[in-house]
């Protein structure tokens, strides 16, 4: 959050600096920098076994096909 | 459209044009984009971003999130059913300390394959049920009083109690529930004789009575002949008079596969349903002129020689008449009734009879007419010509309304049959009798006399006139002075005016449901006193069998306990079983459990074996509920488009035991998937037409001709029904255990208490219990044998009504004079005053009377008010325009003030009204006659308010399609 | 890696619905957040046709390059969601949103609290611990760390919208269109929310923590 903010005051400033060209904070991707997420095979069920995880998406998956059941 | 999704602020539609065009600017947008060129094309995406932006966020009724942590701890999966329609979608619910958390799709489900439409994915709010009835209540000074459960029961009690004996037990009008399990539907009907009346009915009177009785009358059984998921075998699908795609969702399921598989679709209707957006072809019909349009087709298809010969010379009696009518319909009659034109109607008669096999879908579109039962049997005799019916793809494939409408009429509180359609004669009731352990005498001695018991009682579509009509014109003692509605909406029933007055007169009105329902605001209304609400419990809250439209029986588990101080509905029957004094009797072959509060209830397994016990008729014999859970377990090893499991333990039945599943649970019969289908053995689901109307009218055989009986029977001929005469002659009485001949001597098949007569014929000898015989084209017990198009009584048409005129009227028909010619003419020219078709139908989001969707969060959200759709031609000519209040009144001098939503979905000349809205009575919003807090969400206008007199011909089916009104601005 | 997509196949949608209340089932909705819908054109004529809209969780999703706070963020498999402690309700991400997704209710609930946006998660919630109650409350239930997929396509009536990984869900949606005869068939938003398929086939590099 704070990060966030010391994001926005630059931009601020750089606006000021920069005309049209600074107005907003340049995106890049992979800035986020809040609050960590955890992947979602880890910890719950899965206890990081990915593999198990994708093994139950997968078959999951299969279940909104229902060609699988009936031609 | 403002009123069909007012969530996005009253234009749905409109923004979705929006929105339509953002997906152009979106192709755009999809382009690695900063701020900055976000800022310069934000134009364009903003219409696309409208969409959200007007959403109400007033907080009505929020849901309440189970405060139960997301853990995994102590979490159980039971599974159910789905409470709303036909389909039977298969329900898991977890459920965590008694509180029922989540709910999962069940993909095992091989009838829904874990989809649910709107209705079915909301189902987990009713563990919530803020807007339920939660203690039992009765009205003191016009005012709702909280009351205990024991004075509700003593009061009430005592009141039906006095009134029996004042005036008789006929003076008493008991409506039972569709919404009820078989134990439950069951036990209403045992419950009911034992007060002693037949003044009893529910649901299926008014949604497919008409069907029920022109179908059996056919061929045998009315009932789905097919399934949803044998339609996956379709390959064309003609859709008459039903808007499966709102009113059954997850059928669609099957249909759109099928027709990604080359199926082709038809729909016919007044209005462009969702159902006819999915169509290849949709033709535009006037309402209520179903029999024109059929009569039509065959046309094109005996000139064209599309028609089966080989199929009809077998397996189908007295053709030839009704040829003669069908040939008179030549296309520019047709066409003048109809508005069909001839190419679209030839259309349609080629599609059916070049895509073999195929199938057609009726609703209430073609039941809910004075005709009713003649639309439904031009339908079977479409069938019967294309050599449709047996036929895996094919059949009549009804589609019910309620997720037990299809139980509830099998063994149910019917007034003019005992369960399993026995009827009321002495006999039946005698066979009962012997099921339920009572002496036959004792019953008689409940009832006013041995005729009022084998006298069909009122139906629920006229209770009304029980209530109003002259004493000395009812053909019955008493008029009615009490009436329990339990598990059922009065605004699904028409004549609403006429409603408040029956209320108004009646000594006593008991409400017994989940909801306090429209009937207590009504009931509010009109008295002060004499009513009392009792809360019963939903399905969720207890446990029991409930059939499909496809026949299939499923158990539900129980998933929490009764909420509040709700009540299963069997708990309550045995409450006042115990108060009327024959608890004994009506419990006697039940083991009682006791519930959390003390109170005593049958256990709904030994309710179904005693089911199992009796209704041989139509194969309710064979689903043990041991074999029921063992079907709900292993859902995954049913085919879905056959039912039929492979392997496993169920290896070769079909899918919940479709009735008829013959014989003892013992026998091991598999259910029959497809009725009437000779390409399979009998112990594999076969069968063919039934014997039950002689074997010779006219001095011709009523029976199947030689070689058109089902696969591997031993008989390959047509034969009558089997009983111990036959058996005898036959030679096969020996094949009979000594125990058997025993029970068997002097019975029928559906009388034979051991089921040995089923067994040796079926198991031994590969023949058809009720016999082989020939569908019946020509019904010549009923009014009119050949299905003949009238006029309904309220028709735009004076013209036609000339031509095609309403038959006479009756003088006791279901105990009550009923009017046809004598109303019709009065009102011929009324269309002048009254120009516009006025019918209803259903929205995906509600069901029913709709007390218990419009009480779902979820489900009001989605459909916030009641509408009527209007052509933009008759918005004009009356003045107002899209999203204004009209008025829709109707020759009743009912008035409906609801929103207007013009649109093409209607033909210029119809306006098309939802049904499940009440809560609204001219204009006025009742809140305030409805118990503190159970109020549902949403209420409006109820279209039934305004409705007109009209009833079907055989079975009292109350007419809701076609009647007239006019529109007028607010 | 799977990469999650949504599809809604607009031949099969019938506007029921299911999807809309299967989502207020699951993430126990407060009322006046919806956070899926059903649009239809040419409603009531022929030709009408309906598809269900939420976020889509774009390739390159406008949302995250337009939020001045920066709160969004994409898993590895590619669903977008966003922080809600982050989140200072401006309104920027629904500027530039194609679908409409983001939304801002102002109840009391904590789903709305302050303004804040909601939207679509995949049912994969946010960025708190999987399946705690901090994580229910603010973003919903997480079924991805279940191991299962977002309950709207679960629960579709005619298994019109699906979800899950983009190459079994094109999969599947294509055996459909092949045995329709309509090979150029195009799901609807598709192009939109994940480019052409070529495009959307490789994994954006480090997008996610």
């Amino acid at each position: 959050m704070k990060k966030a903010l010391c994001a926005a005051l630059t931009a601020t400033f750089a606006l000021a600096a920069c005309g049209e060209y600074s107005q907003v904070a340049n995106y890049k991707p992979g800035s986020y920098s809040g609050k960590s997420d955890t992947r979602p095979w880890e910890g719950g069920q899965f206890a990081g076994n990915k593999q198990a995880w994708e093994a139950a998406l997968a078959n999951r998956n299969q279940a909104q096909n229902e060609y699988k059941r009936a031609q | 459209m403002l009123t069909r999704k007012s969530h996005s602020g009253g234009a749905a539609r409109a923004d979705f044009a929006a929105q339509a065009a953002s997906t152009a600017a979106g192709g755009v947008l999809a382009a690695t984009m900063d701020r900055r060129t976000f800022l310069k094309r934000s134009g364009l995406a903003a219409g696309g971003g409208a969409l959200a932006t007007q959403l109400p966020y007033n907080m009505i009724g929020a849901a309440e999130a189970a405060d139960v942590p997301a853990g995994k701890g102590g979490a159980e999966v039971r599974r159910t059913v789905c409470t709303h329609c036909s389909v039977g979608c298969a329900v898991d619910a977890v459920v965590e300390n008694g509180v029922w958390t989540r709910q999962e799709p069940v993909f095992d489900s091989p009838l829904n394959l874990g989809a649910h439409c709107a209705k079915g994915a909301s189902v987990r709010e009713h563990g919530h049920g803020e807007h339920r009835l939660k203690y039992p209540m009765k009205l003191v000074d016009g005012k709702w009083k909280r009351i205990k459960w024991e004075e509700a029961i003593a009061e009430v009690g005592d009141k039906l109690l006095a009134i029996r004996k004042e005036s008789g037990p006929d003076a008493t009008y008991w409506i039972g529930s569709s919404k009820h399990s078989n134990e439950q539907a069951y036990l209403m009907r045992k419950f009911v004789s034992f007060f002693g009346t037949n003044n009893m009915d529910h649901q299926a009177r008014i949604c497919h009575s008409t069907t029920v009785a022109g179908v059996a009358n056919t061929w045998g059984y009315g009932a789905m002949t097919n399934s949803y998921n044998d339609m996956q075998y379709s390959k064309a699908a003609l859709y008459i008079g039903s808007n499966a795609a709102e009113a059954h969702p997850v059928s669609l399921l099957h249909m759109l596969h099928a027709k990604e598989n080359g199926c082709k679709m038809a729909v016919v209707d007044p209005r462009f349903t969702r159902t006819a957006a999915k169509a290849d072809i949709f033709t535009r019909i006037r309402s209520g002129t179903d029999i024109p349009f059929i009569w039509g087709m065959l046309y094109h298809i005996f000139k064209n020689g599309w028609e089966d010969k080989a199929y009809i010379d077998a397996r189908v009696w007295g053709l030839d008449k009704v040829k003669e009518e069908i040939m008179k319909w030549t296309p520019d009659k047709v066409e003048e009734v109809t508005g069909c034109k001839e190419a679209d109607v030839y259309r349609v008669a080629e599609m059916m009879a070049k895509n073999k096999p195929s199938t057609v879908v009726w609703c209430m579109g073609q039941t809910q007419h004075t005709i009713g039962n003649a639309n439904v049997r031009a339908m079977c005799i479409l069938q019967l010509v294309l050599g449709n019916v047996g036929v895996s793809g094919g059949g009549t494939n009804i589609f019910r309304g309620h997720d037990n409408v299809q139980g509830a009429t099998d063994v149910g509180p019917n007034p003019d049959s005992l369960p399993g359609y026995y009827g009321l004669a002495a006999g039946s009731w005698k066979h009962w009798c012997n099921v339920w352990g009572v002496d036959y005498e004792w019953v008689k001695k409940q009832y006013a006399s041995q005729a009022m018991m084998e006298k069909s009682g009122i139906t629920v579509s006229r209770w009304i006139d029980g209530v109003l009509e002259k004493n000395e014109l009812i053909d019955q003692d008493s008029n009615l002075r009490a009436v329990i509605y339990w598990g059922m909406a009065p605004n699904s029933q028409t004549r609403g005016l006429e409603m408040i007055e029956a209320i108004k007169k009646l000594d006593l009105l008991v409400v017994i449901d989940p909801y306090p329902s429209a009937t207590a605001a009504m009931a509010a209304m009109a008295r002060k006193d004499g009513v009392y609400l009792l809360p019963a419990c939903t399905q969720f809250e207890t446990s029991g069998s409930r059939t499909a439209s496809n026949r299939s029986l499923q158990w539900g588990e129980k998933i929490i306990d009764p909420l509040f101080e709700s009540k299963s509905d069997h708990a309550i029957m045995h409450a006042f079983a115990k108060k009327f004094g024959f608890e004994n009797e009506l419990c006697k072959n039940y083991q009682m459990v006791k519930d959390k509060t003390g109170w005593e209830e049958p256990m709904t397994e030994d309710i179904l074996r005693e089911i199992n016990r009796g209704c041989w008729t139509i194969g309710y014999t064979g689903q043990s509920p041991e074999r029921l859970k063992l079907h709900m377990k292993n859902m995954h090893t049913f085919d879905v488009k056959t039912l039929k499991a492979k392997g496993g333990p169920c290896d070769g039945e079909y899918f919940g035991l479709p009735w008829p599943c013959y014989g003892t649970p013992e026998m091991k019969h598999p259910g029959t998937p497809n009725l009437y289908d000779t390409s399979k053995h009998v112990m594999d689901g076969g069968g063919n037409f039934r014997a039950n109307f002689g074997v010779e009218r006219d001095g011709t055989s009523l029976l199947a001709a030689d070689g058109s009986a089902s696969k591997g029977a031993d008989l390959q001929m047509g034969y009558p029904e089997f009983d111990h005469v036959l058996l005898k002659k036959l030679g096969w009485w020996e094949e009979l255990t000594d125990d058997e001949k025993k029970k068997a001597e002097g019975k029928n098949w559906k009388t034979d208490p051991s089921g040995g007569i089923i067994r040796v014929a079926m198991k031994n000898h590969g023949c058809h219990p009720f016999g082989n015989a020939r569908a019946r084209a020509l019904v010549w017990n009923f009014p009119d044998a050949v299905p003949v198009h009238r006029e309904p009584i309220y028709s735009p048409r004076p013209d036609l009504v000339e031509k095609y005129p309403q038959a006479a009227d009756k003088k006791a028909f279901w105990r009550l004079p009923t009017l046809y010619k004598s109303l019709q003419d009065k009102v011929k020219d009324i269309s002048k005053e009254y120009p516009i078709v006025m019918t209803s139908g259903r929205l995906v989001e509600y069901e029913g009377g709709g007390d218990e969707t419009r009480s779902n969060p979820w489900l009001a959200y989605l459909q916030q008010e009641m509408f009527a759709e209007v052509n933009p031609k008759d918005a004009n000519d009356a003045g107002f325009r899209n999203g204004d209040y009209i008025w829709v009144e109707t020759p009743t001098k009912g008035r409906m003030k609801v929103r207007a939503q013009v649109t093409e979905r209607v033909g210029a000349g119809t306006v098309f009204l939802p049904f499940h809205f009440a809560g609204w009575w001219q204009g006025k919003d009742m809140l305030e006659y409805y118990p503190e807090g159970a109020a549902p969400i949403v209420r409006g206008e109820s279209v039934n308010q305004g409705t007109t007199y009209g009833y079907d011909q055989v079975t009292m089916m109350q007419e809701t399609k076609t009647t007239l009104c006019r529109v007028v601005k607010a | 890696m799977a990469r999650m997509k949504f599809l809604c196949d607009a031949e099969r949608c019938i506007e029921c619905n299911g999807c809309v209340t299967a989502c207020m089932n699951e993430h126990d909705m407060p009322w006046g957040v919806s956070r899926r819908r059903v649009v239809t054109i040419n409603d009531g004529v022929p030709g009408e046709r309906s598809v269900s809209v939420a976020c889509m969780h774009c390739s390159d999703a406008p949302c995250m390059a337009v939020c001045p706070t920066d709160c969004f963020y994409k898993t590895e498999e590619g669903v977008v969601l966003h922080n809600k402690d982050a989140c200072i309700g401006c309104g920027y991400c629904f500027f530039a949103c194609p679908f409409g997704a983001p939304q801002f209710p102002n109840g009391p609930a904590a789903f709305g609290a302050r303004g804040k946006m909601d939207k679509c998660t995949f049912c994969a919630g946010g960025p708190e611990e999987n399946g705690s109650k901090a994580e229910q409350e603010k973003y919903g239930r997480n079924r991805l760390a279940e191991g299962k997929l977002p309950l709207c396509a679960e629960m579709c009536s005619t298994k019109a919208l699906l979800a899950g990984d983009a190459a079994v869900v094109s999969d599947i949606f294509r055996e459909r269109v092949l045995r329709r005869g309509k090979a150029n068939d195009v799901a609807w938003g598709w192009a939109t929310a994940y480019g052409k398929p070529e495009q959307a086939a490789p994994a954006a590099k480090g997008e996610a923590k």
